[in-house]
C-alpha cells in the first residue's frame, strides 16, 4: 500500500507545529540561546571549538587588541598565533567558525520572525513584541559581524536565495534594526534576560558611534544614562564594587545594560551553556589550561602619577615590576609604587590576592614556566570565586565553565561611550564629567579594592576589611584642555576600564589608530616575549578581519563566488 | 546377478583410464578400472553403473546386456560451478555479468572472525583496509568510491539482506560470489551502487558428518621502539638544542628548564613532580603524599600532595599498552541429508583478545539450516543463526585514544607514582599527554553485549512444468547494550574530574518478504529461456536509548548504574524506520550455449524520498559470446574455454540519504537552544531551533555501468582467467554539501548535486600444475584497480574539506578534477639553507608587491620553504596543492598452494600499490615546535641544522611557526605501498587407514603465522590504515595488525 512507503521525520518538529505563539516564544528563546555562540559538546554553533567563536571576543578583540597574550604554550591553538600578531590567514579556522557561530544566531531571529507570520493566534501586540525582540538580537548579530568582517551578506526572514553579495554597508540595517526595537520593546520586561527598550537605545547610540555619528548618539546615551533602567527596573548606575559585574553571584545588577546568562550545573552535563567560550582561559594551575594572559602592556597602563591619574603617553617607561623569568620557588616582592585600583581586578599578578584561591603563585600559575612564551601574568575577570564555586562553576568538561555573564554592554562603557560623543562635538565638560564618573567608582569606594586576606592561610575566608593594601590610587580628572587630551584620556580609560572584556581592538579600528597603537605594542612587547615578536599590523588592511576563505569558497554562482574578500587580503 | 565388463576410457584423446572407481548406485557393491581402463563387476540388467574419476564429471550408465565402455570428460575448470546471483543461480559458464566467486577454502585460512578481513586480496575488484582491533569492520569497497558516504556493499545471505558483517561465523560460509557491475547487480536496483556480496550458508549431504575446526595462537606486537620516541636524556638534549636553535644569532642561549636545570648540558632531575627535584629536597616529603584516586570531589584535584619519581631509563609507553595477547576459534558443525531433506547445525566459540590491553572479541554462535522435500514438487526450509557478541572498540586514529597518547607521553614519566597510583604530566612542564596506561586500563570499564539473530524461512514449489513459485520472509532481530564509566582523573595536566557512567542500549529488526516466480524452458536443442519476475518489500526499524549519570559515591561495577548517580540524569532515545517496496524482472537466454543474453529491470519506492521523487527504475543489460563454441574455434586444443561479456546498467544508491531528507525539521537542546533567561543560573527555559533543511525533491541518484570482460579456461582447466573493465559514472551523486554560513547551522539536505567516476581493472587467475605425481601447486592471484574523479560536489562549491586535526585548517580536500580524500596542504621544495636566500626571496617579494613584509610567513634558515605553485612569486594560501591521494593505484594478492602426499602448504601475499598515507604521528614526533610532547629520534639526530643541512626533519625550534609547523604540509606525506605476508601455513593430514579404526574420517594438524612480514617504506606502526569514505588515510596512531602464530585441527566423523 502507498502507506507503506510513508515515513514522517521522527521526533521532531515540522514547521506546521511550530508555528504558532507557543512555538515562536520557543523560537525566540533559541534565538537568544544563540548569543554564547556555544554548541555542544564543546564545539561552536555550526562547527569548530567553542573557543574559536567566543562570546567575549577574547581573540578578536583583547588578543588582537594587545590587551592580552594568547598565553599557554605556543604549541596550543597556534591559528590564534597569526591573529595575535596581525598575519591573519584567509584560510584559518577561527574566522569561519565565528562567522558561523553569529550567523546561526541571525538564522534563528529570521526563523522566528518567518514563522511567527505563519502563526495564527498571535496577536499585534504579541507579535509586536516577538518581532522588537527578535530584531534587537538580529542588529546584535550583524553589529558582530560588521566589527569583524566590515562586508558582510545580510540576508532576513524575507530572503529567498541567501547567496547574497557582500557588497553593500550594512549599518544602515543595523540601525533600523536597533531604532525598531527601541521604538517598541518595554523598559522593563519579565525575564531579565530579555533585551528592553532601553538596552536597545544604547545599542542604536553604540551604531550611531561605530559610524561616527556622534551627534545622532550622544542624546540617545544622555538620555539612558540620566532616566534608564535595566530589564529588571534597576536604575541604571554603576554598582559601588567594581568586581561585581564580574562575580556570578552579583549578575543582573544595575550596571547590566545588556548581558548574555550564562549557567551552571545545569542540568546538561556540559559547560555549553556556562561560557564555553572562555573555557581555556584561567590560571595554569586550575583545571585547565594558562590561555589568555595580560600583555606588559596593559599592565604598566595602570601606572598613576602621585594624583592617582594614568600616564597617558609613556606608561610603559613607568613599568609594573614584575615576576618574569623568577621562578616560583625564589622570592619575589611585588611593585610598590603606586597603581589603579582596577589593575589587580583585571590581572592576576605575583603575590597578590587571586580572588580567594590565595596569592598568586607565580610561574607555576602559568602553563609556560619560563614565562617566555607570554609573560607572567593571568587572566581574572571572568574567573570564578573558590567559595561559591559549587554553584557558579561547572566541572562538567576537561576544561571549567562559569555562571559569570557575559556583559556586552555595561553602564561603565555607556558612559565612556557618552563621554567620547561629547568630546567629539565639542562637549569637553561633559565628556570630563563622565571619565571622571567612571573614575569615581573606584575612588569613592575603596572598600570595593583588593585587600589581603583574614587568613593568608585560609584564603577562602575571603579578604579583611582592615586589611587594605597599600598600592592604590585613583584621582579624578581636573580639566580636559583641548579635544585631543579629553580623546586620549578617554580612549586610555576604556582601556582600564574595559581591558580584557574583547573591546578594545574594535575601538583602536574604529579609532583609525589601530596601526600607531599596535606597531607601538609590537615593539614594546615584542622585546620582552616570545610570542608576539615579529607582529605588524598593516593600516588600510587589518582594520577588518579577512573574510573566511571556506565562506567564499562555498558561494559560488556560475563559478564565480558571490562573497568578495576584504581589501588587501 | 551376472558379471559385468567394460572399459573406461577418456574422452578426448580415447586412451584408456586407470583407476576409475565403479560402483552399483544404491549399493556396496565397486571396484575400479585396471591398467587398460577394463573392469568387472556383479550387476544386474536395470542397476545403473556410477564411474567416478578425479578431474573428470562422474557418469552414470545403465546395465543392459552387453559390455558397457563408457567415455569420461575431463572437467573443464570451474565452468560447471554453479554460482548464486539475485534471486536466481547460474551455472558459471552462463554468467553474462561481472560476477567474482570467492574461493571459500582461501578465505577461511584468515585467522580472524570476520568475513570481509579475511576477504582481502582474495577477489578482485573489492578494496579491503582493515585495523588489528579485533572485531572492528574493514572498510570495504567494491569497485572503487561510489559516494561520500556508506560505500559498504550490501550483503545478502541465504537471499535476505542484512545490515552488517561482522557477526556471522565464517565457517559457516558455503559460497560467496560478489556483484559486481549493473548486468548483475542491477536486480537489488536501489541498493546496488556499492556493489553486492552474495552469502550463502552450508547445508547437509548424505550421511551423517561431523566436522571440528579450531585452532589457537597468540599475537605478538612489534618489537623495538616503532614510534621511535627519545629517552629522557635525548629528550632533553632536544630541549636544549631547540633552546639554541631559537636564539637569535649573537646571543647567548638561556637554558633555564624547571626539570633539566640551567647547565650547559642538562641534567635529568631525580623527580618529574615536585617538578625538577633531586633526592634530598625538602619538597619531596613522602610522609604528606596525599592522593585520593577515586576521589569524588572535583576540589580536590588541587590538594593533592603528589610525588612522581623520573624514570631516567625511560617508559617504553607503546609495550605498556600492547602485550602479547591470545586467540582461540572453536567450530563444530553437524550435516547431514537425504531424499526427504537436509540440515546442517554448528556452534561457534572464537575468543581474540587484542594486543592493546582491554580489548577484545568474544563471539558465541549457532545455525541450524535444514529443508525439508515435502513432494516432490514442494520445498520448504529454513536458515537460522543466532550470535552473541562481547566487543567493546576503542576510537582509533585520533588524537584522545591510548594508542594516539602512547607517542606523545614523554620517557621520563613512569606508569605509576611513588605509592602506585598513575603518573602522568601533573605540572605541566611536560605538555598535556594522558597516561596511555590509564587510559586503557580505565577503557576496561567498558562492556559490550550484542545479540541477533538472522535468518529466513521460505517456500518453493514447482508448479506446472517449467514453473517454480517461491517466497521467502527473512531478516534480523537484534539488541545490543554498551556501558562504560568515566573515572576521576589526576595524574595528567587537564583532567576529567567529574566520574559519570553512560549506558547505551538499542534494538530492532528488519524483514524482506520476497516473492518470485521463474520459469526455465529449454526450447528444441538451441534454445534456453530463463525468466524470473518478482516483488520485495523490505521493512527497518530500530530504537535507542542512551543515559548519563555523574556523581556515584561508589565506583564499583556491582553498585554503578543510571539510576545510583547523585547527579542529573541525562538521557535520550532515537526511533527510525524505513521501508522499501520493489518489482522486479530478468530474463536470460541463450542461444547453441554460444551466444548469452540477459536483461532485467528493478523498479524501487524508498520511503526515504518525497512524494515527488519517490520511485526510480533500474535497468540493465548484458550478453556474452562464447567463441570457443564456435566451430572455427573447436580446433585449439589448448582453449578450452572463451568467452566476452559485456554488459550496461544502471544502480541506485539510498543509505546515505537520511529518512527525514524530505522534511524541514525544528528540534531543540538543552546545550544548544535553552537559556536561562531568569539569570537563575541554573534553570534553563526551553529554546527551539532549525534542525533540517528540507529537499523534498530528492530523487535516486543514477551510478550508470558498463562492463566489459574476458573469461577464459586454458590447457583443460589447468589455468583460468577473467579479466574486466569497468567504467562507472555517479550523477545526481547524492550529497549533504555543507552551506554558507548565511544558512545557519541547521543540517544540510541531500540533495542530487555531485558526480563521480571511477573506472579500472578486476583480474584473477588461478593456475593447477601438477609438478610430479604427488606434488601439485595452485596458485590463484587477482589484481584489483580502480581511479576515482570527483567531477562535481555542488552547484555552489568546487570542493569539500575533512579533517582539520590540529592545523587550523583541513587536511583532506575532495575537490573537482581530483579523487575522493585527496591531502591537501603546502608542498615543501627544500630547506631555507641560509639568511641569504631568505633575504634574497624577501626583497624580490617586496619588489613586486609593495607593502609586503615576507616572501613566505616566518620563513628562516632550516625552515620549510614551500613551492609557489601559482607561481605569483609570493608564498600564500592560494599555494596550497594536492599532496597526494590514499586511494592506491591497485591492489593484488597471490594464494600459493603445494601439496605433497599428506603434507598441504600454503601461503597468501597481499599487496597494495601507489597510495599515500597522511602520517599525522610525525607532527607530533618529528618537530619540537608542534606541540609539547615525546619527540622521535628523527627531531634529534636528522633535523636540520647549519652543519647538517641534508637533513629529514626542520630545524627543532620551540615555538611552531608558519614554516614549519603549523599548516598541513607534504612533510607527512609519505608511500603507504606495502607487500604483506598474510598467512602462512603448513599442515598435514595424517592417512585415512590410520584412522579408521578410531571411526575417524579426517584429521589434519596444522601451524600458521599470519601477517608474518611486511615489506614497506612506512614509517609508521602499520601502512593499512582506514578511515571515512570521503576522508582516510591519516594515521594518528594505528591499532597494528599483528603477527600472529598458531596451530589448529581439523577432524571429521
Amino acid at each position: 500500500s502507498k502507506n507503506f512507503l510513508e515515513k514522517p521525520a521522527y521526533s521532531s518538529l515540522s514547521e506546521q507545529i511550530v508555528a504558532n505563539k507557543d512555538g515562536v516564544n520557543y523560537l525566540l528563546v533559541g534565538a537568544y540561546a544563540a548569543l554564547d555562540g556555544s554548541g555542544t559538546p564543546t564545539s561552536s554553533l555550526g562547527g569548530g571549538n567553542a573557543w574559536e567563536a567566543a562570546s567575549t571576543n577574547w581573540v578578536y578583540g583583547s588578543v588582537a587588541g594587545g590587551d592580552a597574550h594568547k598565553g599557554s604554550e605556543g604549541t596550543d591553538q597556534t591559528p590564534i598565533n597569526e591573529i595575535a600578531i596581525w598575519q591573519p590567514n584567509v584560510a584559518n579556522s577561527f574566522f569561519n567558525t565565528k562567522w558561523r557561530a553569529v550567523y546561526e544566531g541571525v538564522a534563528r531571529c529570521n526563523n522566528t520572525l518567518r514563522l511567527m507570520a505563519q502563526a495564527k493566534d498571535m496577536s499585534d501586540a504579541d507579535k509586536l513584541k516577538v518581532t522588537a525582540e527578535a530584531r534587537f538580537l538580529r542588529g546584535h548579530y550583524y553589529f558582530e559581524l560588521k566589527k569583524m568582517f566590515n562586508n558582510v551578506p545580510y540576508v532576513t526572514e524575507t530572503t529567498t536565495d541567501p547567496l547574497v553579495p557582500n557588497d553593500v554597508d550594512i549599518w544602515p540595517n543595523i540601525e533600523a534594526d536597533f531604532k525598531f526595537a527601541q521604538a517598541n520593546l518595554p523598559p522593563t520586561q519579565p525575564q531579565v534576560a530579555r533585551a528592553n527598550k532601553w538596552a536597545a537605545q544604547i545599542y542604536l547610540a553604540k551604531t550611531y558611534l561605530y559610524q561616527k555619528k556622534y551627534a545622532d548618539a550622544l542624546p540617545l546615551f544622555n538620555d539612558a544614562i540620566a532616566n534608564g533602567v535595566t530589564s529588571n527596573g534597576l536604575k541604571y548606575q554603576l554598582t559601588d564594587n567594581f568586581e561585581d559585574n564580574f562575580d556570578a553571584s552579583k549578575k543582573n545588577n544595575s550596571e547590566s545594560v545588556f548581558a548574555i546568562q550564562m549557567s551552571a550545573n545545569d542540568g546538561t552535563n556540559g559547560i555549553a551553556n556556562a561560557n564555553m567560550g572562555d573555557m581555556l582561559n584561567f590560571p595554569a594551575n586550575f583545571k585547565c589550561c594558562g590561555f589568555y594572559q595580560p600583555t606588559f602592556d596593559l599592565v604598566n597602563s595602570y601606572r598613576v602619577d602621585d594624583n592617582g591619574l594614568p600616564y597617558l603617553d609613556d606608561y610603559n617607561q613607568h613599568a609594573v615590576k614584575s615576576d618574569m623569568g623568577i621562578k616560583a620557588t625564589q622570592p619575589f616582592t611585588p611593585d610598590n609604587g603606586l597603581v589603579d585600583p582596577r589593575l589587580d581586578w583585571t590581572v592576576g599578578r605575583r603575590g597578590l590576592p587571586y580572588h580567594d584561591w590565595g596569592y598568586f603563585a607565580g610561574s607555576t600559575w602559568i602553563r609556560d614556566q619560563s614565562q617566555r612564551y607570554a609573560g607572567p601574568f593571568a587572566t581574572k575577570k571572568m574567573v570564578y570565586w573558590n567559595y561559591n564555586k559549587d554553584k557558579y562553576m561547572d566541572n562538567n568538561s576537561w576544561a571549567p565553565g562559569t555562571a559569570i555573564n557575559v556583559l556586552l554592554i555595561r553602564f561603565s562603557d555607556v558612559l565612556l561611550m557618552a563621554a567620547e560623543c561629547a568630546a567629539e562635538t565639542g562637549d569637553l565638560g561633559t565628556a570630563m564629567g563622565y571619565v571622571n564618573q567612571v573614575r569615581s567608582r573606584m575612588k569613592d569606594h575603596p572598600e570595593g579594592w583588593v585587600h589581603d586576606y583574614k587568613d593568608p592561610a585560609n584564603p577562602i575566608q575571603g579578604f579583611d576589611p582592615a586589611k587594605p593594601l597599600p598600592y592604590y590610587k585613583i584621582g579624578l580628572y581636573t580639566a580636559f584642555p583641548d579635544v585631543t587630551y579629553a580623546r586620549k584620556a578617554i580612549r586610555f580609560e576604556r582601556k582600564l576600564e574595559l581591558a580584557m572584556e574583547g573591546h578594545r581592538f574594535f575601538d583602536l579600528s574604529r579609532w583609525g589608530i589601530a596601526d600607531q597603537v599596535l606597531n607601538a605594542y609590537f615593539a614594546f612587547e615584542g622585546a620582552i616575549t616570545d610570542d608576539v615578536k615579529g607582529g605588524h599590523f598593516t593600516k588600510g588592511r587589518n582594520e577588518y578581519f579577512p573574510i573566511p576563505q571556506r565562506q567564499i569558497d562555498l558561494t559560488l554562482k556560475n563559478g564565480q563566488p558571490v562573497l568578495k574578500q576584504n581589501n588587501g587580503y | 546377478q551376472t558379471k559385468v565388463t567394460g572399459k573406461v576410457s577418456d574422452k578426448a584423446s580415447g586412451n584408456p583410464l586407470p583407476g576409475v572407481t565403479v560402483y552399483v548406485k544404491g549399493t556396496n557393491r565397486g571396484t575400479a578400472t585396471d591398467p587398460t581402463g577394463s573392469f568387472t563387476i556383479q550387476a544386474k540388467s536395470g542397476e545403473t553403473l556410477v564411474f567416478s574419476f578425479v578431474g573428470y564429471d562422474p557418469q552414470e550408465a545403465v546395465v543392459s546386456s552387453g559390455a558397457v565402455n563408457v567415455q569420461l570428460a575431463e572437467k573443464v575448470g570451474s565452468l560447471e560451478e554453479v554460482v548464486v546471483t539475485g534471486y536466481a543461480s547460474q551455472k558459471k559458464k552462463d554468467l553474462t555479468g561481472a560476477v567474482a566467486v570467492v574461493k571459500v577454502e582461501n578465505i577461511t585460512k584468515q585467522p580472524t572472525s570476520q568475513i570481509a578481513n579475511q576477504l582481502q586480496g582474495q577477489v578482485s575488484g573489492i578494496t579491503i583496509v582493515g585495523t588489528g582491533q579485533p572485531g572492528q569492520e574493514p572498510q570495504v569497497s567494491v569497485r572503487g568510491k561510489n559516494t561520500f558516504g556508506n560505500n559498504t556493499p550490501l550483503y545478502i545471505i541465504d537471499g535476505v539482506p542484512i545490515s552488517n558483517l561482522a557477526d556471522v561465523n565464517p565457517n559457516d560460509v558455503q559460497t560467496m560470489q560478489v556483484l559486481k557491475d549493473a548486468g548483475a547487480a542491477s536486480i537489488y536496483g536501489a541498493r546496488a551502487a556499492n556493489g553486492v556480496i552474495i552469502i550463502t550458508t552450508k547445508r547437509g549431504t548424505g550421511k551423517v558428518k561431523v566436522q571440528y575446526d579450531g585452532y589457537y595462537g597468540t599475537q605478538r606486537p612489534q618489537g623495538g621502539n616503532p614510534f621511535h620516541i627519545l629517552n629522557p636524556q635525548e629528550q632533553a638534549d632536544l630541549l636544549w638544542m631547540a633552546t639554541r636553535n631559537s636564539t637569535a644569532a649573537g646571543s647567548t642561549p638561556v637554558f633555564d628548564d624547571v626539570l633539566y636545570g640551567k647547565g650547559d648540558k642538562p641534567v635529568l632531575p631525580d623527580y618529574i613532580y615536585p617538578e625538577g627535584a633531586m633526592e634530598g629536597d625538602p619538597r619531596v616529603d613522602p610522609s604528606k603524599y596525599y592522593l585520593i584516586p577515586d576521589y569524588k570531589d572535583p576540589g580536590l584535584l588541587n590538594s593533592f600532595y603528589r610525588i612522581n619519581k623520573a624514570n631516567k631509563q625511560g617508559t617504553d609507553w607503546y609495550h605498556e599498552i600492547f602485550k602479547p595477547a591470545p586467540i582461540t576459534s572453536h567450530n563444530i558443525s553437524v550435516a547431514g541429508g537425504g531424499d526427504i531433506g537436509s540440515y546442517f547445525f554448528s556452534m561457534y566459540y572464537f575468543n581474540q583478545q587484542g594486543t592493546l590491553t582491554n580489548t577484545y572479541n568474544k563471539r558465541y554462535a549457532v545455525r541450524a539450516n535444514s529443508s525439508f522435500n515435502i513432494t516432490d514438487h514442494i520445498r520448504v526450509g529454513e536458515n537460522m543463526e543466532y550470535s552473541i557478541i562481547q566487543n567493546p572498540q576503542i576510537g582509533i586514529l585520533t588524537e584522545g585514544s591510548g594508542i594516539g597518547m602512547a607517542f606523545r607521553e614523554q620517557s621520563i614519566i613512569p606508569v605509576y607514582d611513588i605509592k602506585g597510583n598513575y603518573a602522568g604530566t601533573w605540572g605541566g612542564a611536560l605538555g598535556n599527554a594522558r597516561n596511555p596506561v590509564a587510559i586503557q586500563d580505565r577503557f576496561g570499564s567498558t562492556k559490550a553485549l550484542a545479540s541477533r539473530l538472522l535468518g529466513s524461512v521460505y517456500a518453493e514449489a514447482d508448479i506446472m512444468k517449467d514453473f517454480t513459485l517461491r517466497t521467502s520472509f527473512g531478516g534480523e532481530i537484534y539488541s545490543f547494550n554498551n556501558h562504560s564509566f568515566t573515572y576521576p582523573e589526576y595524574e595528567n595536566k587537564e583532567n576529567t574530574s567529574v566520574n559519570s557512567y553512560t549506558e547505551t542500549t538499542g534494538n530492532g529488526y528488519d524483514w524482506t518478504w520476497t516473492n518470485t516466480l521463474s520459469y526455465h524452458k529449454k526450447i528444441a536443442r538451441d534454445h534456453d529461456l530463463k525468466v524470473m519476475i518478482g516483488t520485495e518489500a523490505f521493512q527497518q526499524v530500530d530504537r535507542t536509548l542512551t543515559g548519563t549519570t555523574t556523581n556515584y559515591f561508589s565506583f564499583d561495577p556491582n553498585f554503578t548504574s543510571l539510576s545510583s548517580g547523585f547527579g542529573t540524569p541525562v538521557n535520550g532515545s532515537g526511533y527510525g524506520s524505513n521501508t522499501l517496496f520493489s518489482l522486479f524482472g530478468r530474463v536470460d537466454y541463450s542461444f547453441k550455449d554460444r551466444y548469452l543474453l540477459g536483461a532485467l529491470i528493478r523498479r524501487d519506492g524508498s520511503s526515504r524520498f518525497g512524494a515527488n521523487n519517490r520511485y526510480g527504475n533500474f535497468p540493465a543489460v548484458s550478453a556474452a559470446w562464447r567463441i570457443s563454441q564456435e566451430e572455427f574455434m573447436k580446433n585449439i586444443t589448448w582453449l578450452s574455454d572463451l568467452k566476452i561479456r559485456g554488459g550496461w546498467g544502471i544502480m541506485g544508491n539510498q543509505i546515505n540519504v537520511d529518512p527525514a531528507n524530505a522534511f524541514t525539521t525544528f528540534t531543540f537542546n538543552k546545550a544548544t537552544s535553552f537559556y536561562d533567561m531568569t539569570g537563575s543560573t541554573s534553570n534553563l527555559a526551553t529554546g527551539f531551533m532549525q534542525g533540517r533543511i528540507g529537499n523534498p525533491n530528492a530523487k535516486w541518484e543514477s551510478n550508470t555501468n558498463s562492463n566489459i570482460g574476458i573469461d577464459a579456461t586454458l590447457f583443460r582447466g589447468a589455468l583460468e582467467f577473467s579479466l574486466d573493465y569497468y567504467n562507472k559514472r555517479i550523477k545526481d551523486l547524492l550529497f549533504n554539501p555543507e552551506l554558507p554560513g548565511v544558512y545557519g547551522a541547521a543540517a544540510p539536505p541531500y540533495a542530487n548535486v555531485a558526480e563521480m567516476k571511477n573506472h579500472g581493472w578486476d583480474f584473477s587467475a588461478t593456475g593447477n600444475i601438477q609438478l610430479a605425481s604427488k606434488l601439485k601447486l595452485t596458485l590463484t592471484g587477482t589484481f584489483t584497480s580502480y581511479k576515482n574523479e570527483i567531477l562535481k560536489i555542488s552547484e555552489s562549491a568546487p570542493y569539500f574539506e575533512r579533517d582539520t586535526r590540529r592545523y587550523g585548517v583541513a587536511i583532506i580536500r575532495n575537490a573537482v578534477g581530483h579523487s575522493i580524500s585527496e591531502f591537501f596542504g603546502y608542498q615543501i621544495d627544500k630547506f631555507w639553507d641560509s639568511q641569504a636566500e631568505v633575504d634574497a626571496a624577501n626583497n624580490a617579494a617586496k619588489a613586486k608587491y609593495p607593502g609586503l613584509s615576507e616572501y613566505q610567513q616566518a620563513a628562516a634558515p632550516g625552515r620549510f620553504r614551500y613551492k609557489d605553485v601559482n607561481g605569483d612569486g609570493k608564498i600564500d594560501a592560494q599555494d596550497r596543492t594536492y599532496l597526494g591521494s590514499p586511494n592506491p593505484d591497485f591492489t593484488y594478492g597471490l594464494n600459493i598452494g603445494l601439496t605433497y602426499k599428506n603434507w598441504d602448504f600454503s601461503m597468501f601475499f597481499y599487496g597494495v600499490h601507489g597510495n599515500k598515507i597522511w602520517n599525522q604521528v610525525r607532527w607530533w614526533t618529528d618537530i619540537y615546535g608542534s606541540f609539547n610532547g615525546a619527540k622521535s629520534k628523527t627531531a634529534l639526530y636528522d633535523s636540520w641544522l647549519p652543519d647538517r643541512k641534508n637533513a629529514k626533519a626542520p630545524i627543532q625550534e620551540l615555538k611552531p611557526n608558519f614554516s614549519t609547523s603549523d599548516p598541513p604540509t607534504s612533510y607527512y606525506v609519505e608511500n603507504g605501498s606495502y607487500l604483506r605476508a598474510k598467512n602462512l601455513m603448513i599442515g598435514y593430514t595424517f592417512p585415512a587407514y590410520m584412522l579408521k579404526r578410531v571411526g575417524v574420517e579426517k584429521f589434519r594438524i596444522y601451524a600458521q603465522a599470519a601477517n608474518l612480514f611486511t615489506i614497506t617504506k612506512y614509517t609508521g606502526l602499520d601502512p593499512e590504515i582506514t578511515g571515512n569514505t570521503d576522508s582516510f588515510g591519516i594515521d594518528e596512531g594505528a591499532y597494528p595488525n599483528q603477527r600472529q602464530y598458531l596451530v589448529g585441527v581439523t577432524l571429521n566423523f
